[in-house]
């Protein structure tokens, strides 16, 4: 079942990447081959350089794969494995890799600008400040969710506690060899990923850091985001950077492979309810609420920050983007799909073996009932992963402890390096806001604006929100401002293949459509977490904050679909020059 | 025969070229700022901010090209600083 | 060498003083050279002589000089042009010469002309004093500030540039030799400080700087100034005092011009007198330690090295 799963993923990818995206690139892109790309055009080996189209894609894969393909369909097991499958299948094919696609050409159109900066075009200027400020909450729920993830892990599993603080020390080593020596690049790459392997197996083998306070690890988070994102990139973020795809590329090509060979059938229902208790441990409909849990994977709209901030100035022929924007969100489809499949085979197991109360889980009824709870109260819910991913490249050999710690790591190392860029550009875009400030009262501009204030601010508010906060109330809170972003990023794409690509009406409503459904979906699933979520948080520090950011989220989101609405209206401009 | 081995060439030699861009990225990204932010200093005049005595401007001028351009290319881009900014961090 | 800076408003007599004290040190202390930073020159008259932008020997062991500070100061901008057009070929859409006009009028290019001047000049090993007929006081006062003004810029950019060379080390370290194509042109960039033009550059202006900053502070300067007993010039004369200790540099004698010695002042200037004596009076107290000098109002003001020598072998002494 494994491998017919992961070929069947991988056909669909495949063949959705020949036909749909090709069709796009033809109909809606209009991609000329002869046409130069800002890379080419503007290049000035500064920001604008063009990349071989596979480097640029493996680039733009490693951008945007981190924890969130991975945590979300961890979560979404409680559905049951067909529908997680079916909306990473088929939301990534429609939705999302059109998303990420259409966001690095329009980019690439506009001279490498972003997206963000596209839609103030398109739309009116108020839709690039919703942008900043749907990026701040969005930065400060990713702080608090991720937190909780990695406690969750650190917490329970003192392998994978001992591995990441030891990775740590590996990436600092690496920086120092790498940029402070003239050892040889490969040899210092080499080096680092022995060290890399050395952390995990000494982790596996000697897990010395046990520290079983979920609340203890939020602590430890917050000096070490406070510290890392004030130190020099090279010291640690750059080389944990690097050698995080290394963990990638391996984690993605070992498990895809275990898929092939495991054959193992799902003891996990296929479809256990519509709504069983996830959110918040609230009955939480299939539909709208998918894209609260299952974000990075399937959809997420930090990918068009990625895509039109760096690839689309690095793109050196229009016909490569399909493979570094459609082909890469696929990409990120099939690791959640090996997600899935792992948990699917092996889940069942490892409850079982955690001393999960098996009668809860007897029926798919009462999985949706009681699978949510009983998850969190063994192995965690993101260590059903890390223990079913073991369990899973056990087929191929490796140690089941060993790929725990591995797996563990994998999401760790990710949620590690996020935290740290999540703050510093939380801290940039903190003084940005205060802007307005300067001109009344420079004095408080000076203060609230300095970096460390900034960085304690955006750390410390994430743990104020999940110190008392359970993943499955923090989690749909930053996929719901992720989604929408991707809200406005589909918008705008909506709107630049309406007006100035002037695309077949067909292939409008090919973009038009999913966008509508995605900022309908989204809209109706925030307000139902705002209604029925959020009300079940049980802590305070928690609950008001993610309140008000859901309230001004949807208060943004309804002025953003009124200026779509004028914007598309308005429709194509006359042959003048957009620009 | 050739042709085989001209193009696992090209391919390993990409990896390698992208793997070392990897490497850096950030810390390029940290330069390019440095320089701007230097040559921002050096020319403050043009801008209305404090900038050095002008006999130090006049000295340092015809060795700053770079820093000089750096600084035209990021002028550019300022209205669309934030998503840059964004853009270098990889969060996800 | 020895040089000795005359400072003082316009109308003071400070060029007559200035003049007046290089043709009496030229009697018995060596070759004088008396310069004129002053755009609005008057040493020539001083002189009763056509003086120039070169050099000119008056009498024996007396020279003068007007320095043309707007000329100076284009042939800075011109050379600077030229360097500029020669390496910044690339730089095609950067406006030089809109860039240039905002340089000529900018603040601070007439102090560093005159301090470059001032540079020049005490370099000329032929002459063993040196006197200097100064700009008007604002400007001289920023000429005065600038070694410490640079040294504190100087320091911040340099520590910005090491910051910069060590960014693009470890970028070398991975991707090897930093080399840039703009526009048709590879632009090497280099991390290391030897190499680097930028920094060699701040380092050689810095250690000038600081030279030139020692030379001010030196035994073998000599500030003073000139200024006439009434009660505004005294506060712009503590100004300047205040102003000269804030860079370490000494104020030596003040020289107090055309004091009206009357011995039966009609009843129109008795007045005058009056504020003649209160503000002696308080020059006394406000400057202990600075000796005070004064020189009468003259029935002419002395033109041509005799009277010159006469003033100074009166009053100056």
């Amino acid at each position: 079942m494994t491998a017919l799963l992961a070929i069947i993923g991988g056909a669909i990818y495949i063949i959705g990447y020949m036909v749909y995206g090709r069709r796009l690139e033809k109909e809606v892109v209009k991609a000329d081959p002869n046409r130069p790309t800002p890379a080419v055009k503007l290049r000035d080996n500064v920001d604008y350089m063009p990349a071989n189209k596979f480097v640029l894609y493996g680039h733009h894969f490693a951008s945007i794969a981190g924890a969130g393909p991975i945590v979300g369909p961890a979560l979404a097991m409680v559905w049951g494995w067909l529908p997680s499958i079916l909306w990473i299948w088929f939301g990534n094919l429609f939705i999302g890799s059109v998303h990420d696609y259409l966001a690095l050409m329009a980019s690439v159109r506009y001279d490498g600008k972003s997206v963000q900066w596209i839609s103030g075009k398109l739309m009116t200027p108020k839709t690039k400040y919703a942008f900043e400020l749907f990026v701040y909450f969005a930065l400060l729920l990713v702080i608090a969710a991720f937190m909780n993830v990695f406690a969750g892990l650190a917490s329970s599993t003192p392998e994978i506690a001992t591995a990441s603080i030891l990775f740590i020390i590996v990436a600092m080593i690496e920086g120092y060899i790498m940029y402070r020596t003239k050892m040889n690049f490969s040899a210092a790459s080499i080096i680092g990923v022995i060290l890399l392997i050395l952390a995990i197996v000494i982790g596996f083998k000697f897990p010395f850091i046990k520290i079983a306070s979920k609340q203890a690890w939020y602590v430890i988070q917050f000096i070490y985001i406070i510290i890392a994102a004030s130190l020099p990139v090279w010291i640690l973020l750059q080389p944990r950077d690097y050698l995080n795809a290394y963990i990638l590329w391996f984690g993605l090509i070992v498990g895809g492979l275990a898929a092939l060979i495991a054959f193992k059938g799902f003891s996990w229902p296929a479809f256990t309810v519509f709504s069983p208790n996830l959110i918040s441990g609230q009955p939480s409909p299939f539909w709208p609420t998918v894209p609260l849990i299952i974000a990075c994977g399937a959809l997420s709209g930090f990918h068009s920050i990625v895509a039109s901030g760096t690839s689309s100035k690095q793109l050196d022929n229009e016909l490569s983007g399909l493979l570094v924007g459609y082909g890469g969100m696929f990409t990120e489809g099939f690791l959640s799909t090996i997600v899935v499949l792992s948990i699917a085979a092996f889940g069942m197991t490892v409850l079982k073996e955690a001393g999960g109360d098996m009668a809860k889980l007897a029926s798919p009824a009462l999985i949706g009932k009681y699978g949510a709870g009983v998850i969190g109260s063994t192995v965690g819910k993101v260590g059903i992963f890390t223990h079913s991913y073991g369990k899973l490249v056990g087929s191929i050999g490796i140690p089941y402890k060993l790929g725990v710690t591995f797996g563990g790591l994998w999401v760790s190392a990710f949620i590690l390096t996020t935290l740290d860029t999540s703050n510093r550009l939380a801290r940039f875009a903190w003084g940005e806001i205060w802007e307005p400030v300067k001109k009344t009262s420079e004095g408080f501009y000076k203060f609230i604006a300095n970096k460390w204030v900034g960085s304690i601010i955006a750390a410390g508010l994430g743990m104020l929100i999940v110190w008392g906060g359970t993943l499955g109330a923090l989690w749909p809170g930053f996929a719901g401002a992720n989604q929408m972003l991707a809200s406005i990023a589909m918008i705008t794409a909506a709107v630049w293949v309406r007006n100035v690509q002037k695309a077949k009406k067909v292939w409008q409503y090919a973009v038009l459509i999913p966008a509508l459904f995605l900022w309908v979906t989204v809209t109706v699933a925030l307000i139902w977490y705002l209604f029925v979520a959020v009300p079940a948080i049980k802590a305070a520090t928690t609950k008001y904050p993610v309140a008000i950011f859901t309230i001004i989220m949807i208060i943004l989101n309804f002025i953003l679909i009124g200026d779509f609405l004028g914007a598309f209206r308005k429709g194509p401009k006359p042959e003048a020059e957009v620009k | 025969m050739k042709k085989l081995s001209d193009l696992l060439r090209k391919f390993f030699g990409g990896i390698d070229e992208g793997l070392k861009e990897a490497s850096v990225s950030l810390i390029e990204k940290e330069l390019e700022e440095t320089e701007n932010v230097f040559a921002l200093l050096t020319m403050g005049f043009l801008s209305g901010i404090p900038s050095p005595p002008t006999g130090l401007v006049l000295r340092l001028l015809p060795y700053m090209q770079r820093e000089i351009y750096v600084m035209m290319l990021r002028s550019k881009n300022l209205d669309d600083v934030f998503a840059e900014t964004a853009g270098t961090f990889d969060i996800d | 060498m020895k040089t000795y800076f005359f400072l003082g408003k316009g109308g003071v007599g400070k060029t007559t003083i200035a003049a007046s004290f290089g043709v009496g040190t030229s009697l018995d202390n060596g070759n004088v050279l008396v310069v004129s930073l002053d755009p609005a020159h008057n040493l020539g008259d001083a002189f009763n002589s056509t003086l120039s932008n070169k050099i000119k020997k008056i009498s024996d062991n007396l020279s003068a000089v007007e320095v043309d500070i707007e000329k100076m100061i284009k042939e800075y901008l011109n050379e600077l042009a030229y360097k500029m057009k020669n390496t910044y070929r690339y730089l095609t859409t950067f406006n030089l010469d809109r860039y240039f006009d905002i340089l000529r009028h900018s603040p601070g290019i007439e102090e560093y002309a005159v301090l470059e001047a001032i540079k020049r000049f005490i370099k000329l090993k032929e002459f063993d004093t040196i006197v200097f007929d100064t700009p008007p006081t604002g400007i001289t006062i920023r000429v005065f500030a600038m070694p410490k003004l640079s040294l504190l810029w100087t320091d911040r950019l340099i520590k910005m540039r090491k910051r910069i060379l060590d960014r693009r080390k470890m970028v070398e370290n991975v991707k090897g030799r930093f080399e840039a194509k703009i526009e048709g042109e590879t632009v090497v960039l280099t991390s290391d400080e030897k190499e680097d033009d930028v920094m060699q550059e701040l380092v050689r202006y810095r250690a000038e700087m600081e030279e030139l900053r020692n030379f001010f502070s030196s035994d073998n300067t000599t500030v003073n100034v000139v200024t006439m007993p009434e009660e505004l010039a005294l506060f712009e004369t503590k100004r300047i005092s205040e102003s000269l200790s804030e860079f370490k540099i000494k104020l030596r004698t003040i020289f107090l011009n055309k004091v009206i010695q009357c011995k039966k002042p009609p009843e129109g200037i008795k007045g005058k007198i009056k504020e003649q004596e209160e503000v002696l009076k308080k020059m006394r107290e406000e400057f202990r330690g600075i000796q005070i000098k004064e020189i009468p109002l003259l029935e002419h003001s002395p033109r041509g090295i005799e009277e010159l020598k006469e003033l100074y072998n009166n009053y100056l002494i």
